[in-house]
């Protein structure tokens, strides 16, 4: 197997699963570190899209 | 060792470590989403009422909180005084006798003072005489199961497993996902192929975030042993030079207001949250300890002890903390999403409820896939016996 395509594949598995787990951090940190309310809520923006993105994935089967 | 081998290897650890704990995690999860409401809860079931003052109105004098104190119990000691900075109340905790503390710190009672006119607000009973609320309640069920210290380091271990849960599963996560697109729920499938894939994709969504909260969860049940090697370690040296000095009697304390005062001129722009009277196990013998905090999101959370010597009423030190009671600090915020205010209090339900649902959701895949095995044994086993059935009859 060439390499880019290994490269490849890895990003497929774990570039979405990657995005959240920085986002998440992002957001833990963010309320933690900041007082102003700005990092709040950019700590309550980040920390909805992991579970936004669970309840789309686990809903959008069911309609069809 | 090959790759499969590898595979199966995790799949084992991932298998085991979560049946082992998953019943105690749903324990927690469930009374976790409670907790994250705590004050909500508590301010609904008892709300405090207070007197309507203008906001500046300045702190009573803690002595004469202390008088009033000793006047209610005459022959006991204040051990502790806690000054609340989200509600104008100072709570006053005393006890029969130190040694009485020593042997069970439930004998700890309370009388609540508003924090701006000294008047008694209430009076608690020790730890028998009080009603458990319904948050203490769900707090032991969280945090030790009513069992004290062994509770907690056991507590402490499922959620070790669970941290070891989480990482064999993300290992267990690339392979599975090998020829499946990100988010894929194969519905139109077996229930038992549905409830796989949205086990691997909740697990890894919240990943970050289970990670994090279980270990943080780990930090928290380690408070006691490491607060006790913090007494054991620092708190001694810092104590040594002062070792057959006279003690204090409580009747002969220099002023508290005084000590209070020494101390915050030692930590200007910090808060001064308690105050720890001397001989009070969790103290000093010879010093009132004051604990200060921060005034930012997360300063608030770092303690800095200030000793103000009770012979003297001069100040004596203000303490540096070491690394793991920082880290333990930082842990509890993290842990309890007590940060950002309501909305992220939300998000923090919303995140327990999925995590209950990954658990629920791999109990039920374990049982499942015992079912699927036993019956296509049990298929082996008929067509064997068929086999060997029809043998005999030729």
């Amino acid at each position: 197997m060439s390499r880019p395509e290994t490269t490849r594949r890895g990003g497929r598995i774990w570039g979405v699963p990657t995005i959240l787990a920085v986002l998440t951090v992002w957001g833990l940190l963010s309320a933690l570190l900041g007082d102003r309310l700005l990092w709040k809520v950019i700590a309550w923006i980040a920390l909805l899209i992991p579970v936004v993105v669970a309840a789309w994935c686990s809903l959008r089967r069911r309609r069809a | 060792m090959t790759a499969a081998r590898k595979l199966k290897r995790w799949y084992v650890i991932h298998t085991w470590s979560s049946l082992i704990c998953t019943a105690f995690l749903l324990l927690i999860c469930v009374t976790g989403l409670p907790l994250v409401f705590r004050d909500e809860i508590n301010q609904w079931l008892q709300p405090h009422q207070y007197q309507a003052l203008p906001a500046d109105t300045p702190m009573a004098n803690l002595d004469r909180v202390a008088q009033a104190s000793r006047a209610m119990y005459p022959g006991q000691l204040i051990a502790s005084m806690f000054i609340d900075d989200d509600e104008p109340q100072i709570m006053v905790w005393m006890v029969p006798s130190f040694e009485q503390m020593r042997a069970d710190p439930d004998v700890m009672h309370a009388i609540r003072f508003d924090a701006r006119t000294a008047q008694v607000l209430e009076t608690e009973g020790d730890a028998a005489a009080r009603r458990k609320t319904f948050i203490d309640i769900m707090l032991a069920l969280h945090r030790d199961l009513f069992l004290d210290l062994p509770g907690e380091l056991f507590m402490g271990l499922m959620a070790v497993l669970f941290v070891l849960a989480i990482v064999s599963g993300v290992l267990l996560y690339g392979p599975f996902m090998k020829k499946l697109p990100f988010g894929t729920v194969r519905a139109e499938r077996s229930a038992r192929v549905k409830w796989l894939d949205l086990h691997n994709m909740l697990g890894i969504v919240v990943l970050a975030w289970t990670l994090v909260v279980g270990l943080t969860g780990v930090m928290n049940e380690l408070s006691t042993p490491l607060f006790a090697l913090w007494q054991r370690t620092d708190v001694q040296t810092l104590l040594a030079s002062y070792r057959g000095r006279s003690v204090p009697e409580q009747g002969s304390l220099p002023s508290v207001q005084a000590a209070f005062d020494t101390a915050q001129r030692a930590v200007p722009g910090m808060r001064l949250t308690s105050a720890v009277f001397p001989g009070n196990p969790f103290g000093s013998p010879y010093h009132y300890l004051f604990w200060s905090e921060g005034d930012s999101s997360l300063t608030s959370r770092l303690l800095t002890p200030v000793l103000v010597d009770a012979n003297s009423g001069q100040l004596s030190a203000v303490v540096g903390m070491p690394w793991y009671l920082r880290a333990l600090e930082v842990s509890r915020p993290l842990h309890f999403g007590d940060y950002g205010g309501m909305p992220l209090k939300i998000l923090w339900a919303l995140l327990d409820l999925i995590t209950i649902v990954i658990l629920g959701s791999g109990l039920y895949l374990w049982i499942a896939r015992r079912r699927h095995q036993s019956a296509r044994l049990a298929r082996i086993v008929t067509a064997h016996e068929q086999q060997a059935a029809a043998g005999v009859l030729r």
